[in-house]
């Protein structure tokens, strides 16, 4: 039986008894008092030296659990060793669990001194007071925009000021199975909308009844963000008031995924990661999904293919996202605690190049002409890499998505709406919770 | 009752106390200060909570806006599952139960095995269950592939598929607590009523519909009240199954008030629901209070 | 006739003895398997190979302290409960023995909250646990719940069915409240406060919502919470999770197994007039 959760069960055993609630209540207000705006002393005023206070343990929050963590542990220790008077306490959570947790967390005098977090969640958490501005820390560690592709140093900053130190840019990828290709004699991995297709028949005919599955949850949204640009629309109007998927663009994307489940190269109703670990066990032949997921497959050894996802629409583009680190208001309130996290951030981004063995391209442009990169898996993504679509930095809107248009996506692809009703739902609903928080974290 | 009003006094509020500082900080001022949250715009992050009046109920009453669909879809959800599981699991148990009223070597033994669902709580019972269901991989859709059946139900991502396996995961994982109670309620009716109604002549149901089930009728009440509470508060089950799929079908009005409050931290929002919630929770307890109280289940002592 | 039927009931509960062990059983098995054969189908019954590297990773890793959990909701459960029945109790024994001003008041004030669904707690609680810096702590697990109307109602209505004399004829020996509640009410009670602690121990065993958002930090989750957590974390990798939950599984099942008679014949009263 489960019992009712805060007291336990609600119930008289004998009998029913009116009652008139009377009684004093005392009527508590809890006037909202400012949470974490934090005193801000550490902020500002880091000139690069090396950290020379006292010893002390910094707490470090990641969501890398998946094939990326072992790699992240491991930048970890190496600091570790090279510094004798910060420990680093790593705390992985997944994402979702991690965004929820963070601004609480914060709040309650938990949270962590450091940590990562995606480009486009630093405008949220800035605007929550959670993170502080890291423009002296770029300075100091020379980082300008030449160092990075435009496209990811530019989000880092909201309101003016730097909240981000880029660690990665990530993408997703069309990965194929190579067996499955040599058996159906295709020789090179499709590269635009008809190939594909090309591609998915002749699989058939050799035998994989559904060559490629199509997903219906995470990572399908990733998909239909990377075809709308490739169709020309956008998300997103820059100034967050508005979404704007639901026009012919989106219409055109969200179609695309549908009909690959109306020709039967898709079964009806994938479960979550079912798609994937279907393409583990050689179910099927093709899937698109993240770069992360190199280093697992890599375990897992499958004979695996990775290539630029097909151009679909009328020209490449494709979904992306980057890892940025951020210090929290609760380590600025201590000088010291502020620059050792400044020092633990500033030679973990140096170490972009190693962190290309998570599967990961690293944002300095100069970390991908090593060797670490070119000769890994992702450099195949090659062109790609120039045509990757960041989501523009709202506030919010890592909380306005996944009600909005995961649900649009979702019912598109299961074909419960007509892609166009299924788009325009989701951008009226989330056009208008954008306004709502526009008025929420505007002021 | 003693005339002497206050005799007692200082020592009474003294054995009260414990009691009252918990359950005025944690019942009362709760109760108040939902009510005040649910008049603002209150985000836990954010130093600033407007307040806004109705507004937040008015969100949720107003089928144009934004919130009003998945509010009320959740309410659906938390409907449709109390429609469906309340009953089996008032009916099945007691069926367990009788089969089980009688003394029979290794009773105890499957009295145990029944209510140890229970004990190992949600999270494992539903992390099993998913693995269990999962379409593709499942045991579940496997064995049924075997004997003939349709292999590739999607148990957690489909309606009604998804209401099946929700409200028969939460039978299996909660029967041998109604069953164990049941158990006892039936070992509590007097032998007397029994014997007295084989005498006049009584067939097997005859007497079950007679004796059994009215002698019964207080526990079943309890057991209908506690189940319908638990099952309107339903929320380990979708998060950890279904979460909430498909396109938050299987979401509930406890899971979207979490969501909305504590995920997304718009708890004036949150509190707003929570309240209608709470209203519809209550008409629903008095509604069964009121048919148990009309067939005569209660005594007031 | 009476053979058949026998056979009959026997038939049936053993079909639904297999109904309920296989699940669990399957569990086990799945634990050690390698990842990829905990997703093949048909599904094997007997790992091959057979390997605890899921039990290695869950039990080595920082982030699963998976026995730490269960000692967390052991000591939450325990803690809530003792807390329950200390606060119920007393309160109970003054609103059924002890004459004062405002007695029908109160009381009604308790039983009016019976009927409040907690959802409505849900929320503000929150908003006060983490005024009180308590979210992330076992105290926000064990102290907003401990307040329990149930427990007043029920042991109020216990201690008002007990005979007076014991007590009056305390009274007249000259002892005092205190001494008449812990010497004579309290030893004659311990059925009721033994069902009533048995329960709060299950829910508060059992809560998950409240956990899960309130509990961020691997050291301080419960079992619910963390085994939440482990999900989300390795949503494929099956013989992860199967191998967490197993570990969650088994001391609760020892435990159940040593206390089953007791928890069993608690809950049991717990639906029985008197």
């Amino acid at each position: 039986m489960r019992h009712p959760t805060l007291t336990s069960s609600a119930l008289s055993r004998r009998g029913f008894i009116a009652v008139t609630a009377g009684g004093l209540l005392v009527a508590g207000c809890g006037g909202g008092q400012g949470p974490g705006g934090g005193s801000e002393e550490g902020v500002g005023g880091f000139s690069g030296d090396a950290y020379a206070g006292p010893a002390l343990t910094l707490a470090y929050w990641n969501g890398f659990t998946g094939g990326d963590g072992p790699a992240m542990q491991a930048l970890v220790k190496s600091f570790v060793s090279d510094h004798d008077n910060i420990d680093v306490e790593n705390n992985t959570v997944e994402w979702l669990d991690f965004y929820q947790r963070l601004p609480a967390a914060a709040q309650a005098g938990k949270g962590p001194d450091v940590g990562v977090m995606h480009l486009d969640q630093l405008a949220t958490n800035a605007a929550r007071g959670v993170i502080v501005p890291l423009d002296d820390l770029a300075e100091s560690l020379s980082l300008s925009e030449g160092d990075f592709t435009e496209s990811v140093w530019g989000p880092g900053i909201y309101e003016d000021q730097r909240y981000g130190i880029p660690l990665d840019v990530h993408t997703i990828a069309m990965y194929y199975n190579q067996e499955h290709f040599d058996k159906a004699g295709i020789s090179e991995p499709p590269t635009d909308a008809a190939s594909l297709d090309e591609a998915c028949q002749a699989l058939q005919a050799a035998g994989y009844q559904t060559p490629m599955w199509m997903p219906n949850q995470w990572p399908a949204h990733l998909m239909f963000l990377s075809l709308l640009w490739q169709f020309g629309g956008e998300p997103y109007a820059e100034d967050g008031s508005a979404a704007t998927y639901d026009d012919d663009a989106g219409v055109q994307a969200l179609t695309w995924m549908r009909e690959q489940v109306e020709k039967g190269y898709s079964p009806d109703n994938v479960d979550i990661d079912a798609q994937y670990i279907a393409f583990k066990n050689g179910e099927n032949s093709i899937t698109w999904d993240g770069i992360w997921q190199i280093l697992d497959l890599e375990s897992a050894g499958l004979p695996y293919g990775i290539a630029p996802i097909p151009v679909i629409g009328d020209e490449q583009a494709a979904w992306a996202n980057s890892h940025h680190f951020f210090m929290t208001s609760q380590a600025a309130e201590d000088e010291d605690r502020a620059n050792a996290s400044k020092t633990f951030i500033g030679w973990m981004s140096d170490q972009s190049s190693a962190w290309a063995e998570a599967g990961m391209i690293p944002a300095r442009n100069s970390a991908r002409e090593g060797s670490e990169f070119t000769d890994s898996p992702q450099a195949s993504l090659g062109d790609q890499i120039n045509a990757l679509h960041f989501l523009p930095p709202v506030p919010g809107l890592g909380d306005v998505q996944p009600q909005t248009l995961e649900i649009g996506v979702n019912e598109g692809v299961l074909g419960r709406r007509s892609p166009e009703d299924a788009l325009s739902a989701a951008a009226s609903n989330a056009t208008e919770l954008m306004e709502q928080n526009l008025e929420r974290f505007g002021a | 009752m003693s005339a002497v009003g206050r005799r007692d006094g200082v020592v009474a509020w003294l054995f009260l106390a414990p009691y009252l500082v918990l359950f005025g900080g944690f019942v009362l001022l709760p109760i108040v200060l939902g009510l005040w949250i649910s008049l603002h715009n209150w985000d836990f992050t954010l130093p600033g909570k407007p307040f806004v009046g109705l507004d937040n109920y008015a969100n949720l009453l107003d089928p144009g806006s934004v919130a009003f669909d998945p509010f009320w879809d959740s309410m659906k959800a938390t409907g449709i599952f109390t429609l469906f599981s309340v009953p089996l699991l008032i009916v099945i148990p007691l069926a367990v139960a009788m089969v089980m009223n009688a003394k029979f070597p290794g009773r105890n033994l499957f009295r145990a095995v029944y209510f140890a669902p229970y004990v190992l709580g949600v999270a494992v019972v539903g992390v099993m269950w998913r693995f269990l269901l999962d379409r593709n991989i499942g045991a579940v859709n496997s064995y049924l592939g075997a004997i003939g059946l349709p292999d590739d139900i999607a148990w957690l991502s489909s309606i009604p598929a998804a209401w099946v396996a929700l409200v028969g995961v939460t039978v299996w994982w909660t029967l041998g607590f109604n069953a164990v109670i049941y158990i006892a309620g039936l070992q509590d009716i007097p032998r007397e009523l029994y014997e007295a109604a084989r005498i006049d002549g009584a067939g097997r149901w005859a007497i079950i519909w007679n004796v059994t089930l009215p002698s019964l009728r207080p526990v079943t009440m309890f057991v209908t009240v506690v189940t319908l509470i638990a099952s309107a508060n339903m929320f380990g089950q979708s998060f950890i199954m279904t979460n909430g799929a498909p396109a938050q079908e299987t979401r509930t009005a406890i899971f979207y008030i979490a969501e909305t409050g504590l995920q997304n931290f718009q708890m004036g929002q949150a509190a707003a629901a929570s309240w209608i919630l709470t209203v519809a929770l209550m008409a629903l307890s008095l509604v069964v209070f009121a048919v148990f109280r009309a067939r005569g289940a209660l005594d007031v002592s | 006739m009476k053979g058949a039927l026998k056979v009959l009931r026997y038939a049936v509960l053993v079909a639904l003895t297999l109904l309920f062990i296989s699940p669990l059983l399957f569990m086990l098995v799945t634990s050690f398997k390698t990842s990829g054969e905990a997703v093949q189908t048909p599904p094997t019954w007997w790992p091959d190979p057979f390997t605890t590297q899921a039990y290695e990773r869950i039990l080595n890793a920082a982030d699963t302290p998976v026995l730490r959990w269960f000692f967390n909701s052991l000591i939450a459960a325990t803690a809530n409960a003792a807390l329950v029945v200390t606060t119920a109790a007393l309160a109970a024994y003054a609103l059924a023995r002890l004459e004062f001003r405002g007695k029908r008041v109160i009381f009604a004030l308790i039983v009016s909250t019976l009927f409040v669904p907690p959802v409505i707690l849900v929320i503000p609680n929150y908003e006060i646990v983490g005024r009180l810096y308590w979210l992330d702590t076992l105290l926000a697990i064990i102290v907003p719940t401990a307040a329990s109307a149930f427990g007043v109602f029920f042991l109020r209505q216990f201690f008002a069915q007990l005979p007076r004399e014991l007590e009056e004829s305390a009274r007249l020996d000259g002892a005092n409240r205190w001494q008449i509640f812990f010497r004579i009410v309290l030893p004659l009670s311990k059925p009721a406060l033994a069902t009533l602690a048995l329960l709060s121990f299950l829910t508060n065993w059992n809560d998950f919502l409240w956990p899960v958002y309130v509990l961020f930090s691997p050291e301080t989750q419960t079992l619910q919470a963390g085994l939440s957590t482990l999900q989300s974390a390795n949503s494929v990798r099956y013989d992860l999770l199967m191998a967490g939950a197993v570990v969650a599984s088994i001391p609760v099942l020892l435990l159940y197994l040593i206390a089953q008679r007791f928890v069993i014949e608690g809950v049991s009263r717990s639906g029985l007039k008197g």
